[in-house]
């Protein structure tokens, strides 16, 4: 199930907060459970075992690591063992076609590719599972005793299908007690319909103008140019929108969830943008493969095999294509060029650093969106004019204007200057008075707005379910 | 800060909770009058549907249906595509100057190839080494007249009809009726013209069929407002339009026969339906609206001349003020009965035969058979 839809908005949800709320203390984590498992039944019904028995070995896992603490080498063979289960699982459902298709072309074997489906948030969940055993191995956390509360951790609805990745070790005191007040509730509403505006009124827009390219027969320079300006604000919107409801609805269960989008666009280096971008990504492979490979404490040569290793990974986290390698291994070479030679250079003009951030970032999702790496050179080649191409059509132009807007609230909205204009006007009492005023109006229009999309039933589209 | 967050709790409370139960308790409809189609209902649920996920895939659709004030919903989206973010279109209709259009782009040569080919199909079959008159026209759709000025994507009308011309010239004299219409001659939130403001188009018609109408009209209007199919497609509060009909004594002495039934047996039916003007969708008025083959028999006509028109849902308002000239007249709607069916109903000989479609049929054309 995904958040922007009437069937989650106005069946699934009333549903599953009456659940959560009527029940006792002590059963909140069973209802949560509950919940997490039919929302994730209603999109994978058939994989819900699945993720019930990766949940099982995780929590078996960090009894038997904790129960074995100080037999190291059995711990440590339970921690192997059930990182390759989980990335065994993770391996076969989403990157066998992959192997199995390269290795083809490598060897001229014809073995057959076996089509399997990609159960919904795979990524997301089996990285929490890893990061809890991990986590119970380096006693930085206590096992979880209770499977209720661990399953409630793993499933729990708002982060299941795209995260943002929630350690463990952030949440176990929440899932022992966590507070429920008004003031709570009422910031949760606000930050999920925030994101529910991002995805339903900005990225989908950006995703029709996105569509003009993709469908079309015709490019031309400005098409290219609009293409990779609208795919990367559509990505933002679209996952920064999904995990602001995925913060939104955990603060209204009482949780206080990781901030995992903070205005990626306005960084002036890329070493700033990842550390803006899917922070919670970001910090999970810093912490899981970056810092126990040697991070930055080796020599120049290990350090630099490290940061490509991290970057492929983070890249083919994203998907089981070459497109998606090179995509990580395209940051990988500006952030070894930043961590080396570039970092001071940047940091001389600021114009320089932001246009060098942006250019490199469109070019960056242009490879992302794209199915083959020739796609994406005839997008670059045409932004810079490399094909003979016209520099608009009529047809373009048409587009440009129509959804010209919509890019300008975009870019404006990827900014910090909406939350600053609004701090600005609260330093003032009456100032403050407006704005009290005007985020109730808010939350209801954008609400009521996002309802009136949602039945007009147009294009809405979840980009980060693939991953 | 207490305040605001205890009203903000309470508000969405309300709107979440108030339309979750609104949603589970309202009757479902069937049928959607403003969009004219039939509603998705419950899905199936049943232990099979919900292993295969067909229960959950059919269920938003279900929902987004059988929303509670759905049309009020669809008005607020297209109020807030056109007016706040100003898109230059909703779902590619738009509203200009009072009247809404649907943007129709670009031309489609492979659909005007499969509309020419049907219509030389018809020649080659019936009418080829006949007596026949063969005519072709083309009516320009509303954007002709609305897409410049916004600049808006619409076809270039002068290149699509000679597109259609160049296809069908060898068999067929092109009319051209584009200098006649002007924006006023169609409604405001239909796709078709009004009838009452193309008696110029039928004269000119009829004088290039080598016919003269001296028919002189009254106007009638129909009592409640007529409410175009774009209308309800936008649904935006515009103002809707008035439907008019000419009538006169020759058409009221005519006799209008429909093959619209399963074993094409003949029916009587009417020029003007008013049970179709109270229906669903008041232009069917017209000669019964989509029937695939009608014919009307003019007992008034000072000669013996037949008229058979190939047409779309435009040629149902025309068709009556061409009567006056022949003393029959015969429509046939290719989208609704095969070409090669139509030799079981008509009798080819020395006929006047006119193919008069719009654009958006003819650039649209998959339907025609």
């Amino acid at each position: 199930m995904v958040f922007s839809t009437l069937t989650f908005l106005y069946y699934f949800l009333p549903a599953a907060l009456i659940l959560y709320f009527i029940s006792p203390s002590k059963l909140k984590n069973t209802a949560l459970l509950i919940a997490s498992l039919v929302f994730y039944a209603w999109g994978e019904p058939k994989y819900i075992i699945l993720m019930i028995t990766s949940i099982l070995i995780g929590y078996a896992s960090g009894l038997l690591i904790e129960r074995f603490r100080e037999k190291k080498k059995t711990a440590r063979a339970v921690l192997i063992a059930s990182t390759a289960l989980s990335l065994g699982a993770l391996g076969y459902f989403k990157y066998s076609g992959f192997f199995v298709e390269n290795l083809n072309a490598l060897t001229g074997l014809d073995l057959a590719i076996k089509k399997v489906a990609l159960p919904v948030g795979i990524s997301f969940y089996t990285f929490q599972i890893l990061s809890y055993v991990v986590d119970v191995y380096r006693n930085d956390v206590k096992a979880q005793r209770n499977p209720i509360d661990l399953g409630a951790y793993v499933s729990m609805f708002p982060q299941l299908i795209a995260g943002p990745i929630v350690r463990y070790s952030d949440v176990a005191s929440q899932l022992r007690s966590r507070t429920h007040t008004l003031d709570k509730t009422a910031d949760g509403i606000r930050i999920f319909v925030i994101g529910l505006g991002k995805k339903v009124l900005i990225a989908n827009a950006l995703g029709e103008l996105c569509g003009v390219y993709t469908n079309g027969s015709e490019i031309s320079v400005a098409l290219c140019w609009m293409y990779a300006i609208s795919y990367s604000l559509q990505i933002y919107f679209d996952f920064s929108g999904y995990s602001d409801m995925a913060v939104g609805l955990a603060k209204v269960f009482g949780f206080e969830l990781c901030e995992n989008f903070r205005y990626p666009f306005t960084s002036a280096s890329i070493t700033e943008f990842w550390r803006r971008w899917h922070i919670s990504l970001g910090t999970w492979f810093r912490d899981y493969v970056y810092i126990p490979l040697g991070g930055n404490r080796v020599s120049k040569l290990r350090h630099l095999r490290n940061i490509l290793i991290v970057w492929m990974l983070t890249g083919f986290w994203h998907g089981a294509a070459w497109n998606f390698i090179i995509w990580g291994l395209y940051f990988a070479v500006f952030l070894t060029a930043e961590k080396f030679f570039l970092g001071k250079y940047l940091k001389k003009s600021k114009l320089f650093s932001h246009a060098y951030v942006l250019v490199t970032i469109l070019i960056s999702f242009v490879i992302f969106g794209s199915d083959s790496m020739s796609t994406a050179g005839k997008c670059i080649g045409g932004m810079f004019g490399l094909r003979g191409l016209p520099l608009i059509t009529d047809e373009h132009s048409y587009y440009l204007r129509s959804f010209a807007l919509v890019l300008i609230l975009a870019v404006i909205g990827a900014t910090q200057l909406p939350k600053m204009l609004t701090e600005k006007v609260r330093t003032t009492k009456s100032g403050a008075a407006v704005m009290s005023v005007s985020e109730i109006v808010f939350v209801v229009v954008i609400t009521l707005a996002a309802t009136a999309y949602l039945v007009d039933g147009s294009f809405n589209p979840f980009m980060y379910f693939r991953f | 800060m207490k305040v605001k967050n205890m009203i903000t709790v309470i508000i969405m409370a309300v709107l979440v909770f108030g339309m979750s139960f609104w949603c589970w308790l309202k009757k479902p409809e069937d049928f959607s009058d403003s969009e004219r189609r039939v509603l998705k209902t419950f899905p199936e649920l049943s232990a099979e549907t919900i292993a295969d996920a067909s229960f959950m895939n059919s269920f938003e659709d279900y929902a987004m249906d059988q929303f509670p004030m759905r049309d009020v919903f669809r008005g607020f989206k297209s109020a807030a595509e056109l007016f706040v973010f100003q898109k230059l279109d909703n779902n590619d209709l738009y509203l200009q100057d009072g009247y809404i259009a649907k943007v129709e782009y670009p031309q489609n040569d492979k659909m005007i190839d499969h509309a020419a080919g049907r219509f030389r199909y018809i020649y080659d079959t019936y009418l080829s080494g006949t007596d026949t008159n063969v005519y072709m026209s083309v009516i320009p759709d509303k954007n002709r007249f609305l897409s410049d000025k916004r600049n808006r994507l619409s076809l270039d009308y002068p290149e699509f009809i000679e597109s259609v011309r160049s296809r069908t010239g060898d068999f067929a004299k092109y009319i051209d009726i584009t200098d006649l219409l002007t924006l006023s001659d169609y409604y405001r939130t239909d796709t078709h013209w009004r009838q009452e403001k193309i008696t110029d188009v039928a004269e000119r018609l009829a004088s290039a069929m080598g016919i003269s109408l001296s028919g002189s009209y009254t106007k009638n209007t129909l009592d409640k407002p007529f409410y175009g199919v774009y209308y309800n497609q936008l649904a935006l509060p515009i103002k809707p339009d008035e439907l008019c009909w000419l009538t006169n004594e020759t058409l009221e002495n005519c006799k209008v026969t429909s093959y619209n039934n399963k074993y094409g047996q003949p029916v009587e039916a009417q020029m003007y339906s008013m049970e179709k003007a109270e229906g669903r969708d008041a232009y069917e008025m017209f000669l019964n609206g989509s029937d695939p083959l009608v014919t009307i028999e003019n007992p008034d006509a000072s000669s013996d001349r037949e008229l058979i028109i190939f047409r779309d849902s435009f040629g149902s308002s025309l068709a009556p003020l061409l009567v006056d000239g022949y003393s029959k007249v015969t429509l046939v709607d290719i989208r609704y009965i095969s070409s090669s069916a139509v030799g079981a109903y008509i009798d080819f000989k020395d006929q006047d035969v006119l193919f008069i479609y719009s654009t958006l049929i003819l650039n649209n054309s998959l339907a025609m058979k």
